[in-house]
């Protein structure tokens, strides 16, 4: 399989600490790959990284070069992409669900209509995210109504389907279920599997068998330094 | 010892209140028992018809109905001429400003909030006089000039108001607009200012009621104690603080006292009527952003 990612001799320092050391990896197109680890050993950081979420915090240092086969072409994401068009190809979701403070309608149309996308455009995308992300027949009465008032899971599910509206070419998903509950993480995990099939997925997870479950690659993160699971 | 002191506490906050409302209950009391008996229609519009002052513009002499005008006018037009300015400086504050630039932009705000109005109202006059000077074609005193030294007067509470609003969001929010591609700027004005709205919106109705309690400003810029004509942003105009000073330090019978506790009375049901506005349109904005906007066009 073509590579879609390749990380080179990538450190990362915050504030003159150094908080990832010296990693490479590579990782192809359409498959789920795993960043798994201890709490605080990077593994968000590095996710960050790679839509450059991380320049949004001052006083940071990248070292090192990542490239990505984006819109076809082989690129360094800090050389070729603009910060915005970077992340509407690299979207990200985090641990903890973040709907924007404005309806579940709204949400879905917010990457799009930054893209100018007109509003018929929109309600045909906003259904077909919604039902990728197995939340289309949850919530089909009330699109209109706060996203805040969803329960964490769908809140999760509708955050997912936020990041896909703009079709990213990379999801990274930082811990998506580390705070549901055992069902709502089920419909999650079958949602990445799907996702792996036509596009490239890295997940930041610490349960291993939720790993084992989904992603075909894993890698393991330890005090910065990342190291192939075999 | 620790139940005392919160006992003591929670006795000293009942008390606090008490104080409070015993102080503006009686503020009123003591109003309306001084307009006690005075006819509304001439309080307003002295001898001249109602209807012949509202529909033709007929000057009225005797009462406050051209200061009403004028303190609305002045007021509408010294926040509209703050509110950009404040807001975007407070948006730089929040957002923008290295630690250097933010030091000295808030110093300067401090002291602006501390000035006294009428050292605001002498740096008006004197900038005034200043102008006429260079171009003797320029405006002298008049509603134009009160309302601008006004806005100076109230763009602290404006900056400080989004400032503190932008700087309160969570990281969380801070950071999901951007993930989606926005850039710092969309982020700003499509998320975080519509989010902190309602704060804003406070903001606005702080800067409207000091605009609009101040006598000082407009007495050195523009106010006269008769305007009875047509309003014009380039006339001299009266407005209801000034009224009051004037007829409360002049008054040359009860009657016009009583006049001025009339026209201390409407002044506080006008404070009364832009904060309910206010208050409405923050209730509007704040279930507008939560539905449908900018989004659903």
């Amino acid at each position: 399989m073509a590579a879609k990612i390749m990380v080179e001799q990538l450190s990362f320092s915050l504030g003159g600490r150094e908080l990832l050391h010296d990693i490479s990896m590579e990782v192809e197109e359409n498959i789920v790959c795993a960043v798994t680890g201890p709490s605080g050993s990077g593994k968000t950081t590095f996710l960050s990284l790679l839509n450059r979420l991380s320049e949004e915090e001052e006083g940071g240092e990248v070292c090192g070069r990542i490239r990505m086969v984006l819109d076809g072409k082989l690129a360094d994401i800090h050389r070729h992409w603009n910060l915005s068009m970077l992340r509407r190809k690299v979207a990200m979701v985090f641990q903890n669900p973040d709907p924007l403070p404005m309806s579940i309608r709204r949400n879905i149309a917010f990457p799009l209509r930054l893209r100018g996308w007109k509003r018929g455009r929109i309600a045909e995308r906003t259904e077909e995210v919604l039902r990728m992300a197995y939340l289309y027949d949850e919530v089909k009465g009330r699109l209109n109504t706060d996203a805040r008032h969803l329960s964490g899971g769908q809140q999760q599910r509708l955050c997912i389907a936020r990041a896909l509206a703009g079709d990213p070419e990379i999801l990274l998903l930082d811990e998506p279920t580390s705070s549901l509950d055992s069902e709502a993480a089920g419909k999650i995990e079958t949602l990445i599997e799907e996702l792996g099939k036509d596009r490239t997925v890295i997940l930041v997870s610490h349960h291993e068998a939720q790993i084992k479950r989904v992603a075909s690659r894993v890698w393991r993160m330890e005090d910065g330094k990342l190291s192939v699971v075999e | 010892m620790r139940r005392f002191t919160e006992l003591l506490l929670v006795i000293f906050s009942w008390l606090a209140l008490l104080v409070f409302a015993a102080s503006f209950l009686s503020l009123f009391v003591v109003l309306l028992l001084r307009v006690r008996g005075l006819d509304t229609v001439s309080l307003f519009f002295g001898d001249t018809p109602p209807l012949d002052a509202l529909l033709h513009g007929l000057p009225v002499f005797d009462g406050i109905y051209p200061a009403l005008l004028g303190t609305v006018s002045v007021v509408t037009v010294a926040v509209l001429c703050a509110v950009l300015p404040g807001v975007f400086t407070g948006i730089y504050l929040a957002e923008f400003a290295g630690p250097w630039a933010h030091r000295i932009v808030n110093l300067l705000v401090d002291v602006l909030t501390g000035l006294p109005s009428i050292v605001v109202g002498l740096a008006g006059f004197s900038f005034m006089v200043l102008l006429h000077n260079l171009f003797p074609g320029a405006p002298g005193p008049c509603m134009a000039w009160s309302a601008l030294a006004l806005g100076f007067l109230v763009l602290p509470y404006l900056v400080r108001t989004t400032e503190t609003a932008l700087q309160g969001i969570p990281a969380e929010l801070r950071r999901t607009a951007p993930a989606l591609g926005a850039t710092k700027v969309q982020n700003i004005f499509f998320v975080l200012l519509p989010f902190r709205a309602k704060d804003l919106l406070g903001g606005v109705i702080l800067a409207t009621g000091r605009a609009a309690e101040d006598t000082a400003v407009i007495m050195l810029t523009g106010v006269v104690a008769s305007a009875p004509g047509m309003h014009s942003l380039f006339k001299q105009f009266e407005a209801l603080p000034f009224y009051i000073y004037y007829m409360s330090s002049q008054y040359r019978d009860l009657a016009e006292l009583q006049y001025g506790f009339g026209a201390s009375v409407t002044l506080l049901l006008l404070c009364g009527l832009f904060f309910a506005a206010a208050f409405l349109l923050q209730s509007y904005v704040s279930f507008r952003f939560r539905g449908s906007s900018w989004l659903q066009k």
